[in-house]
């Protein structure tokens, strides 16, 4: 069989390889994506993403990305969000200053400041507590819920819609958001590339409907 | 708080390396076994660590690390030599999640602040040595080769206004002796400490993690000899083809009676309440 196809958008260095590793473990081929293409032979795209949001949409702008991640998203095909790339996803930021985001999902990302944290600046293990209906299998649900996965942020989405919450998580007393989806879009604020045999495991439970 | 347990594999020449006091080095292996098998065992972290980098001024890790991300999917820390962005760059590239810096450090701070605001702060981290001489703690650098006049505990503050997102502190005294971690060091820095601080050096038996997670505020402990040795043991034990180096020092001495593996350490932790993955 051949193996499908995932499509990666490069907007910063920082672990482009760790996220086309993951995938290729997880049985896909992969392509880096620099700038605005023809997404038609891809069976997945993948938006992940470290640093800040408005430098983040800048990049998207100029190199014109943004209309790429528009068409797919229309075409209801198969996205991942990592992190920053979830975030992305968000109607608007205030990180350093009031930016745009993709628009996707309603609702704004939001400081850790003010709010009954534990850190402002999250970086390691927590848990994520799946919603019963995020997974089709029983088992995976079982195997993964309340497992732990790798965070790095100091930023949040602060969703209102229960029916896009596929999971969520703690820092401190603050509930957050920590995995959205809708129809074929799902997007994690954790690294599931860098969260160890539980990571793969999820990656590869996402993106099981490709393989079929 | 969930705290997290991680390897350091120092690296010299591609191999795995380790030695008494960052000094006397010994080869242990290729560090692609061990990573794997940490990562098999649920390490939650590691830091590969160019000893001789400094000292010959450049980091030999970007391809080990590039080897090494096909098969360990949990955060890479590479440290050694960094001294300017594209060094920083390199390492990213090919798969670290994180650098560590120290030398580069103490010579340049605009280069760190520069690093903060292009990669993030979450991306550079802080290694520090540090030598307790007549209860005072002075920092080192160049793989605790060379002393700088600067107080320990001022440079944890120091650190954290340029921005960065983590500190590691070594205890020079302490590391590859077994004797335990520097209590009074880790409670001090992290009080001192508003980032994640991860303590490194001197762990030879579970019950040390135990006592510095217990007693100080750190967020992580960091190992390098006893989770080494213990597999280096597991591979001698089974005349693994694999193994390369001197042996005999495991057969000849008891400097490291007890080793232990990342499974033990996490059931000992988990039966003693401390929060782990």
């Amino acid at each position: 069989m051949k193996k499908p196809l995932a499509g990666i958008i490069n907007i910063s260095i920082n672990n482009i390889l760790s996220i086309k590793r993951a995938l290729e473990f997880v049985g896909f081929n992969t392509i880096i994506i620099n700038e605005d293409q023809n997404t038609n032979k891809l069976d997945l795209l993948v938006l992940p993403g470290v640093g800040a949001f408005n430098e983040a949409m800048k990049t998207l702008n100029d190199t014109n990305l943004i209309k790429t991640i528009d068409k797919y998203l229309n075409n209801n095909k198969n996205f991942l969000g990592i992190c920053l790339g979830m975030q992305l996803l968000f109607k608007e930021s205030n990180e350093f200053t009031k930016t745009n985001g993709i628009g996707f999902f309603e609702d704004k990302i939001e400081s850790f400041e003010n709010y009954p944290v534990y850190k402002k600046t999250f970086i390691g293990w927590n848990k994520v507590k799946f919603k019963a209906n995020f997974f089709d299998d029983k088992d995976q649900l079982n195997l993964l819920q309340n497992k732990k996965f790798y965070f790095v942020h100091s930023f949040f989405a602060n969703c209102k819609n229960e029916k896009i919450i596929g999971g969520n998580s703690f820092n401190g007393k603050l509930n957050f958001t920590s995995i959205v989806k809708k129809n074929k879009v799902t997007a994690f604020q954790f690294h599931p590339e860098k969260s160890g045999k539980n990571g793969l495991s999820l990656l590869n439970s996402v993106t099981k409907n490709i393989f079929l | 708080m969930i705290k997290r347990i991680i390897a350091r594999l120092d690296i010299k020449n591609n191999f795995l390396v380790k030695g008494m006091h960052l000094e006397g080095l010994r080869i242990l292996g290729y560090p692609e076994l061990f990573s794997k098998k940490y990562f098999d065992e649920n390490i939650d972290e590691i830091i590969f660590q160019d000893v001789v980098a400094s000292l010959y001024k450049r980091n030999q890790l970007s391809s080990l690390t590039n080897k090494i991300s096909n098969h360990v999917f949990v955060p890479i820390i590479v440290g050694g030599g960094i001294r300017n962005i594209g060094d920083v760059k390199e390492i990213l590239i090919n798969g670290a999640d994180r650098v560590s810096i120290n030398t580069a450090a103490i010579h340049d701070k605009n280069f760190i602040k520069d690093a903060v605001k292009i990669f993030g702060s979450s991306t550079i981290c802080i290694n520090i040595e540090t030598l307790k001489i007549d209860n005072s703690y002075k920092i080192y650098t160049d793989s605790g080769r060379t002393e700088v006049n600067i107080n320990t505990f001022d440079w944890i503050k120091e650190v954290q206004d340029l921005g960065v997102g983590e500190i590691i502190i070594t205890s020079i005294n302490n590391e590859g002796t077994g004797k335990g971690f520097d209590i009074n060091l880790y409670e001090k820095a992290s009080k001192l400490s508003n980032i994640p601080l991860l303590a490194h050096g001197g762990a030879k038996k579970p019950e040390d993690v135990y006592e510095v997670f217990s007693k100080t505020n750190v967020d992580g402990a960091v190992v390098a000899s006893a989770f080494h040795f213990n597999y280096y043991k597991e591979l001698l034990d089974k005349k693994d083809i694999h193994l390369t180096g001197s042996t005999n020092f495991l057969k000849n001495n008891n400097n490291h009676p007890i080793l232990f593996g990342i499974k033990n350490l996490k059931e000992y932790l988990k039966s003693k309440k401390i929060e782990i993955r």
